[in-house]
């Protein structure tokens, strides 16, 4: 077995004990992506001097001579990131990002970029600058997105972590697509400095990664700190019917049952019943946050002068933002203080909530339409926000745990913990491993053999 | 390309409804230029969120308390 089929740590144990040898394991890598990316469209550009560069000047850090793909909307003191967009709002610039410095100090090699749907606006993956990355699982479908090339490059096999970014479930919901382990950790405790939204509230950089154990140690990497390991502790874990496991599809309700049942037999824990009806006002309160934070951007000078290159999706979007009352944005920040109350008094009574991370499996890119049992045929993006907004408008963590097959594509079951949870949803993940004697964790997409 | 995401969303190129006249007003006010396909996108988009958008107007905020200066990665105060 090629020391690129080993997980993130396991790569960093065998370079650090002298079995690996990172400037071997570098060309491996520059060489697989040559390979296989072709198909994937994954990577949008590989630098190998940069990244030799980076591997000589490598302290002996967690991730020392580990290569790592970072998503497009993170600058590198080399590129400015694009966005997948071929224009963005403002100049992008070259420079040395939050994540690209977690990664330089903890040794790892940054190998290359990873695509993204264009300007952050799906949860598809399905339109880029570069075109849309593709599922390993079927190159037809979509890869979930915004961070669609890191999670198509980790279930790939040409990379074994890559760090996304997560606004609106940009790591979650690709993470589910592509059947990954996926950190949105809780908000500021991953490096973003330098983001292009520098005020935003609601945007993460974290992991995507084969498993928990990944995870854990790249998130410790952007969090700057060891993310202790532990013992899962019988939990209270809710679970909110209707919608998000009812309006699901059926195999995709099953598999996350089943991910659940071992989870709690693992644990101890328990399931507790909630209703959440505030949960449409949220989603749409999330959208307005997310937008407000680009607001400032959005003047008429600048969407006028959005070229064609750019879709008519992402340039309609930019316009209506621009055109959206100051009334909404205003009172989503109130619905947002009432839904971060609610939920500190839910985290009273459960240790975490758990669903579906999206409701139905990896759509094709060419359409990416799926069909809910409440309302027919819808758009992916409508169906998937009531399931990952919640995070980013209440700053609280999510992870995306891979929980089997549905049609011969992954389903992610999510769980979200309180605020600063993020070590107690890891242990969690871990222990479902455990219960599912990592079968799901191990399954890979035929691209990848 | 008409956005793929709008399919299956019948109501959104039909019915101008009040919020679009208003969409389509404040485009023209600030000087957006928007061209058909912008036009049926931005439509499709504020069809697709209107219901959620009215609820937002409707909904009783009126006793909730402003959080001052949050911490987002902390549990409220």
């Amino acid at each position: 077995m090629s020391g690129l089929d080993l997980g993130l740590r396991a790569q960093a144990e065998a370079i650090a004990s002298g079995q690996l040898d990172p400037a071997e394991l570098l060309d491996a890598c520059l060489e697989r992506i040559e390979q296989r990316n072709p198909e994937l469209n994954a990577v949008v550009e590989t630098f190998p001097e940069r990244s030799r560069e980076m591997l000589a000047q490598a302290p002996r850090g967690p991730l020392y001579g580990v290569p790592v793909l970072i998503k497009d909307e993170w600058p590198l003191p080399w590129r400015a990131q694009r966005f997948g967009s071929a224009q963005m709002l403002s100049t992008p610039e070259p420079g040395e990002s939050g994540p690209y410095l977690a990664l330089r100090d903890a040794g790892a090699v940054i190998v290359g970029v990873g695509n993204m749907h264009e300007l952050g606006m799906s949860s598809t993956g399905a339109i880029s600058v570069y075109e849309p990355a593709r599922n390993p699982w079927d190159i037809e479908r979509c890869p979930g997105g915004s961070s669609s090339g890191p999670a198509s490059a980790v279930a790939s096999g040409l990379v074994a972590g890559a760090v996304g970014a997560d606004g609106l479930g940009s790591i979650r919901y690709p993470g589910a697509y592509c059947g990954l382990t996926g950190l949105k950790p809780t908000f500021g405790r991953a490096a973003i400095a330098g983001h292009e939204i520098y005020n935003t509230e609601t945007i993460v950089s974290g992991p995507l990664c084969r498993d928990a154990g990944d995870a854990r140690l790249l998130a410790s990497v952007l969090f700057g700190e060891e993310i202790p390991a532990g013992e899962a502790q019988p939990s209270r874990i809710g679970v909110v019917r209707d919608p998000l496991w009812e309006d699901c599809a059926a195999e995709v309700r099953e598999r996350c049952e089943q991910g659940l049942d071992a989870l709690v037999a693992e644990t101890g824990s328990s399931v507790v019943e909630l209703e959440l009806p505030e949960l449409g006002l949220w989603l749409t309160a999330a959208l307005m946050v997310a937008q407000a934070e680009e607001a400032a951007r959005l003047t008429p000078e600048r969407v006028n002068s959005l070229r064609k290159e750019v879709s008519p999706i992402a340039r309609g979007l930019m316009k209506l933002r621009a055109a959206i009352p100051a009334t909404l944005p205003a009172r989503s920040l109130l619905v947002r203080a009432q839904a971060r109350r609610r939920l500190a008094a839910i985290f009273e009574q459960v240790d975490m909530l758990a669903w579906p991370t999206v409701p139905a499996v990896a759509p094709p890119l060419a359409s990416p339409l799926v069909e809910l049992p409440s309302s027919g045929v819808v758009s992916a993006d409508v169906a998937n926000g009531r399931h990952g907004t919640i995070a980013n408008l209440t700053g609280i963590p999510g992870m995306s745990l891979p929980v089997g097959l549905s049609e011969g594509l992954p389903v992610g079951l999510q769980l979200l913990g309180s605020w600063q949870s993020d070590a107690a949803l890891l242990d969690a993940a871990e222990a479902l491993e455990r219960a599912t004697e990592r079968e799901f964790v191990e399954l890979r997409p035929a691209a990848r053999a | 390309m008409v956005a793929p995401f709008l399919l299956g969303c019948g109501r959104a190129m039909s019915e101008e409804t009040a919020f679009q006249s208003y969409i389509e007003g404040a485009l023209a006010g600030l000087e957006i230029e928007v061209d058909e396909v912008e036009r049926a996108v931005i439509k499709g988009v504020w069809a697709l969120y209107e219901p959620g958008i009215r609820a937002l107007l409707e909904a009783d905020l009126d006793g909730v308390e402003q959080e001052m200066h949050p911490d987002i990665g902390r549990a409220p105060q």
